[in-house]
């Protein structure tokens, strides 16, 4: 299956591990990424708070590039792309009025026929599952894990259309399937506070402290994630979260995509794991993988 | 708190309900908006307080408060209000009508950012994460805010010094300025 592939800003710099691990598997799964023409930000947190036909109209620049080279499906792996690309769609189908303006704009008639998905929701599609289960050559057997889905994957529901809102399940069955142990906690879709990273950095650590308190407690030995943000987070500000809270936590913080490479039988160099800032050695020596 | 009503505390209410085509009038107060917001405990109104200053148009209190800066987008309180109420959307409203006023903003670094982000983009066609950081910083006063964090991205490759220019970055400039030239005419 081909699909026009939105890196995004962060998978191109700071997240390139998830960028690198993505492209392993989905190379594995037989899914073909072509990113997308001349592609530019999607305008994420600040393009809303300041005009919202802006916040519309930076999404809807890529998609139409997308829809010009003929895609029907496109993937953005990170959420906040994501969120901003259907809310973006919706508008265009629903809002005439701001339709009409953004076609102006863009001296472009996007048909809104360009649907962004998250890698999990195509990895949730029906057979992909048995397609991953046959890929799996070293079992995660032992591995707890706390698996983290963020603010807006799933919310709010009847934009996303994915998952179960307050209790997501798709990365967990993923987990399982790779022989890994998904563990309940509370804290699946609470934010991480990224909109305040480089700003209001505390309302960041106490989210992110709070985040990785519960991890501890119901003991994972990895938090799961499947957005650059969140990772981001939780792991670069995990040495600033312990000093501040006078805590030790060393809880690796591991996209999901590089566990689905590591159980595939992929070298760490392709999945970027050496970039991660808290090692996941111990997390994998449980299972036997380093 | 003692609360002075005005003859014309509907304005902005039916404002924002030109803007963003919510009714604040719905909120009867569950408070659900408020227990679930992750941010609430640092805000001097909280969610459901908004809905009801927004009712009653204390628009001073609302602004003095920083409660639209102070969200972090999270949309949990539109997903969980029982009457449909897409709070976040109000608070975007808000943001976007406010943000070329002058008013007090006791967390002014918010719409500094926003300015700046934007800005980047526009040049680059893409964020450019490290120019972003160092000139808020300064803008903030607070240059080696984060520093400790640098070394080790540095070290794993997570930190481009440089810009990366996207080819669609003209495409996108001609693009906002449409949308600037639009904006102004309404």
């Amino acid at each position: 299956m081909r699909y026009a592939y939105f890196p995004g800003c962060s998978l191109s710099s700071s997240a390139s591990d998830y960028d690198l691990s993505l492209r392993t598997v989905c190379r594995a799964l037989d899914i073909e990424l072509v990113e997308v023409r001349d592609w530019v930000c999607c305008g994420a947190s600040s393009a809303h708070a300041t005009s919202h036909l802006l916040s519309i109209a930076m999404p809807v620049l890529s998609l139409s590039h997308a829809e010009t080279d003929g895609f029907e499906r496109l993937i953005a792996p990170c959420l906040a792309c994501l969120s901003r690309f259907k809310v973006a769609n919706r508008e265009m189908q629903e809002n005439p009025e701001v339709r009409e303006k953004i076609h102006r704009a863009l001296d472009y008639q996007y048909r809104a026929t360009v649907k962004a998905y998250h890698p999990l929701e195509v990895m949730m599609e029906e057979e992909m599952m048995e397609v991953i289960r046959s890929k799996v050559r070293k079992k995660l057997s032992g591995l707890k894990v706390a698996c983290y889905y963020g603010c807006v994957l799933t919310r709010p529901p009847e934009i996303t259309k994915f998952d179960i809102c307050e209790d997501p399940q798709s990365m967990d069955s993923i987990i399982r399937v790779l022989g890994g142990e998904p563990l309940d906690w509370s804290y699946k879709t609470e934010c991480c506070g990224v909109s305040m990273t480089l700003t209001r950095s505390d309302i960041v650590l106490k989210l992110s402290n709070d985040l990785l308190r519960e991890a501890k407690e119901v003991g994972a030995h990895a938090i799961v994630v499947c957005c650059p943000l969140c990772q981001a987070n939780l792991d670069t500000r995990q040495l600033q979260i312990e000093d501040k809270y006078g805590v030790r936590y060393g809880i690796p913080i591991i996209y999901f995509t590089q566990l689905m490479g590591l159980a595939f039988g992929a070298f760490p160099k392709e999945l970027g794991l050496e970039k991660l800032i808290t090692s996941p050695r111990d997390a994998l020596e449980v299972c036997g993988l380093m | 708190m003692r609360v002075e009503l005005t003859e014309n505390r509907g304005r902005l209410a039916k404002r924002l309900q030109k803007i963003t085509g919510e009714n604040v009038m719905l909120c009867y107060q569950c408070k659900k908006c408020t227990l679930g917001c992750p941010s609430a405990y640092a805000m001097n109104l909280k969610p459901h307080e908004l809905m009801r200053a927004l009712q009653l148009g204390l628009e001073d209190q609302i602004l003095w408060s920083g409660i639209m800066w102070i969200c972090l987008s999270c949309e949990t309180c539109n997903t969980r209000c029982p009457q449909d109420i897409n709070i976040l959307k109000l608070i975007d409203g808000l943001r976007t009508y406010y943000f070329h006023r002058d008013y007090y903003n006791p967390v002014p670094e918010l719409p500094i950012m926003h300015r700046l982000f934007l800005k980047l983009v526009r040049r680059f066609g893409r964020i450019y994460e490290l120019g972003l950081v160092l000139i808020l910083n300064l803008k903030m006063v607070n240059p080696f805010k984060d520093t400790d964090m640098a070394l080790p991205m540095f070290l794993r490759g997570k930190l481009k010094l440089f810009p990366h220019r996207s080819e669609g970055a003209r495409e996108l400039r001609m693009v906002m300025d449409r949308l600037e030239a639009m904006e102004e005419k309404t």
